[in-house]
């Protein structure tokens, strides 16, 4: 189960980085506690792009009024393991 | 990569904490067709949008309409007209129920008793001269007198060519009644004969407001990056015009690639079933709008954009603290 949340974490962060187009930083070294919206400026149009990933990927819906609760890559990693159990 | 707290000192990350979690989801409202006034240049009447649609008048559907709002995740209301305070109830229905902004010719004073902390901006086209050839009337005299000291009022002082030189009286006048200015420009679509920019003008006001920033900083509610992006109509390089327009109505919005814009933003025509294109008119080329809160709405809603060098963020912190000023989400 852990070792599925830390491969969840990993792919979130690649998604994260790949949609968004951030520079020097590979999901090993994203910090899986960062504040998205705080620290790196995420809005609610780049999270509905990376709900429609996670959508395709692990076949959840993220609900829209979920989007504030999803602060950082961790929160999402376990939102998207819960919902998919 | 390149964070927030990797730019920012403490004295910019506190500021930059204050606001960023507001989240503010903003509509507009047309709350009526009618104004007291028929000014040259107001897009609401020259380009007809006062004949669309015919305004509701129960205030039992205002009730049940707002509150629908409300469940559509809207948490401020940007009253506009015609003249909202020809229709106090309708204003009170948006006020008694969530943060509201009443844009209004000052000429009608909002009672504060009933409306405590309303925050009413007030337009202004200029000094006497341009009033009374603009509006037909120096409405100054009358709206200062209305609104004198009011903590929960600003000036909407909309600066037309003519005024070039000239706006330091104009905020001395608002100093003087101990309330606070906000500058935008007319557009120049606006049809009125001799009020177009000229490049070189918006250049010379640019800097004037720069002045009257640094000069009044406790009555001027403004930014210099607000302005650079006002007159010289670009961020970050990029030209305002309609494919980078925040502030259009979303269920209307088939712009493809979407750009950067207002959540849920939707700005209603009185009769609470029209929506109107965008927060001006249909009419007006995007390419030289000048309407004030959709560059600051550009700005704020392209957060990551500015997340690039200190600089580029703390102008946009600047600019997200003017808009939630004005509209009261923190205090001047």
């Amino acid at each position: 189960m852990e070792n599925d949340i830390a491969k969840t974490t990993l792919r979130i962060a690649e998604i994260i980085i790949n949609e968004l187009k951030l520079e020097d930083v590979t999901p090993e070294t994203f910090d899986p506690d960062l504040d998205l919206v705080d620290e790196i400026g995420i809005d609610s149009m780049d999270l509905a792009t990376i709900a429609l990933v996670l959508r395709d990927e692990y076949g959840i819906r993220i609900d829209e009024d979920d989007y504030p609760k999803l602060t950082t890559v961790r929160i999402i990693a376990q939102y998207i393991t819960d919902k998919s159990a | 990569m390149i964070t927030v707290s990797s730019l920012l000192d403490d004295h910019w990350y506190a500021r930059y904490k204050k606001i960023s979690k507001l989240n503010i989801r903003s509509s507009i409202y047309d709350v009526t067709d009618r104004c007291n006034l028929r000014c040259k240049g107001c897009f609401f009447f020259s380009s007809g949008e006062h004949e669309v649609a015919k305004e509701e008048t129960d205030i039992t559907r205002w009730d049940a309409f707002i509150e629908k709002e409300m469940a559509r995740g809207v948490n401020l209301a940007i009253l506009i007209g015609g003249e909202p305070t020809l229709c106090m109830d309708r204003i009170e229905a948006f006020y008694k129920r969530l943060p509201t902004f009443c844009a209004t010719n000052g000429l009608i004073k909002v009672d504060r008793d009933r409306f405590p902390d309303l925050m009413v901006g007030i337009s202004l086209w200029g000094n006497p001269e341009d009033e009374t050839t603009l509006r037909g009337k120096d409405t100054f005299k009358i709206s200062s007198a209305n609104y004198q000291g009011d903590p929960h009022t600003y000036y909407l002082y909309t600066i037309t060519p003519k005024q070039l030189g000239k706006t330091e009286e104009i905020i001395k006048k608002i100093r003087d009644i101990g309330v606070k200015v906000h500058m935008q420009l007319l557009s120049n679509d606006e049809g009125v004969d001799g009020f177009s920019w000229q490049p070189r003008e918006l250049v010379d006001i640019r800097s004037e407001m720069d002045d009257m920033l640094d000069t009044y900083p406790d009555t001027v509610i403004s930014s210099k990056y607000y302005h650079e992006i006002i007159t010289t109509g670009k961020m970050l390089g990029r030209p305002f015009g309609w494919m980078e327009c925040p502030s259009v109505t979303e269920p209307i919005d088939k712009r493809d690639p979407r750009p950067k814009r207002l959540t849920n933003f939707i700005r209603w025509a009185s009769d609470l079933q029209t929506m109107h294109r965008c927060c001006t008119s249909e009419t007006r080329d995007c390419s030289t709008c000048k309407d004030g809160a959709a560059h600051m709405s550009w700005v704020m809603v392209n957060k990551r954009a500015h997340i690039k060098t200190t600089k580029d963020l703390q102008n946009w912190i600047e600019v997200y603290e003017m808009f939630a000023k004005l509209y009261q989400f923190i205090p001047w």
